[in-house]
């Protein structure tokens, strides 16, 4: 048994699935839809702010729009990690040989990843010390660009899963 | 937006939407074959309604068969509750075999146990 098919199996043997198989016939939906909205916040938001950083709307500051749309995005983001684990726990080994799930994932911790590296960049600190002069950075366009083929794919991926 | 643009967009998103519907009306069944399908077994894992769609498993000779049923609260209002069916209880399904010849799994409609007929999807002949 592989480690990733020993982790699902492990997740979904856990108290936390015990409790969530025992609920009731509604309980997977409702997790379901906590996991698409945490999805929705953290993928709207995001589009924002990958958008200006592509250059739409450059008349709009980056450091206004990041104040808007990255906390919002976070909270999606650990909505969408903590439901998630519980759609795992309900019936994860179901899934583990489903090639959408790993994909999924790598999805994910690229645009973590990137998200990282970018609050990283000069360009992007030099916009937090307020210097919102920066010529349109070829470096945040890219991190713009990554990000939003990261999120779709792991939105992409997710989706794909129940029809594999 | 000018009103006649806007006319054009709604009726083109009307008709889009109404050459999509027999698609949604079918939603979910592609990937399994057109023709019914019938097996009878013995229960091998009891009913479950905890994920997306509630499922079971029959023993048919010395194979394992996947039943996938409709959503959790509609199997249950089907009469198909927890505990109803035992383990080691012979069965009959009847639905549509997955196309894959590999996976031995039923998108399941009907099931018979003990004289009583379960349907879980009561709209589809």
């Amino acid at each position: 048994m592989s480690a990733w098919t020993a982790g699902l199996a492990w997740i979904e043997a856990s108290p936390l699935g015990e409790a969530l198989r025992s609920y009731g016939v509604w309980t997977y939906g409702v997790t379901n839809l906590v996991h698409i909205i945490g999805i929705a916040t953290l993928f709207g938001s995001i589009l924002i702010l990958d958008l200006r950083l592509l250059g739409v709307r450059s008349s709009t500051p980056i450091p206004i729009v990041a104040s808007l749309t990255a906390p919002l995005a976070v909270a999606g983001f650990c909505l969408a990690v903590l439901s998630g684990i519980c759609l795992l726990a309900v019936n994860g080994s179901e899934y583990a040989t489903n090639p959408f799930l790993p994909i999924k994932f790598s999805a994910i911790a690229l645009g973590l990843i990137n998200a990282f590296v970018l609050h990283r960049t000069k360009a992007w600190r030099a916009i937090r010390a307020g210097n919102d002069g920066v010529p349109k950075s070829l470096q945040l366009r890219a991190m713009g660009g990554v990000s939003l083929a990261c999120w779709l794919t792991a939105i992409g991926a997710g989706r794909m899963i129940g029809y594999w | 937006m000018k009103s006649s643009s806007l006319r054009t967009v709604s009726l083109s998103f009307l008709a889009t939407f109404a050459v999509a519907l027999p698609a949604v009306a079918h939603h979910g069944w592609s990937g399994n074959g057109e023709e019914e399908f019938e097996l009878s077994g013995v229960v091998e894992t009891p009913l479950s309604l905890s994920g997306p769609h509630a499922t079971m498993q029959i023993r048919v000779d010395s194979q394992v068969w996947d039943i996938t049923l409709a959503p959790p609260a509609r199997t249950e209002r089907a009469g198909l509750k927890k505990g109803v069916i035992p383990k080691g209880a012979q069965v009959k399904v009847q639905g549509h075999r997955n196309s894959d010849p590999k996976r031995f799994e039923v998108k399941t409609e009907r099931v018979t146990y003990n004289g009583k007929l379960y349907n879980v999807y009561p709209d589809r002949t």
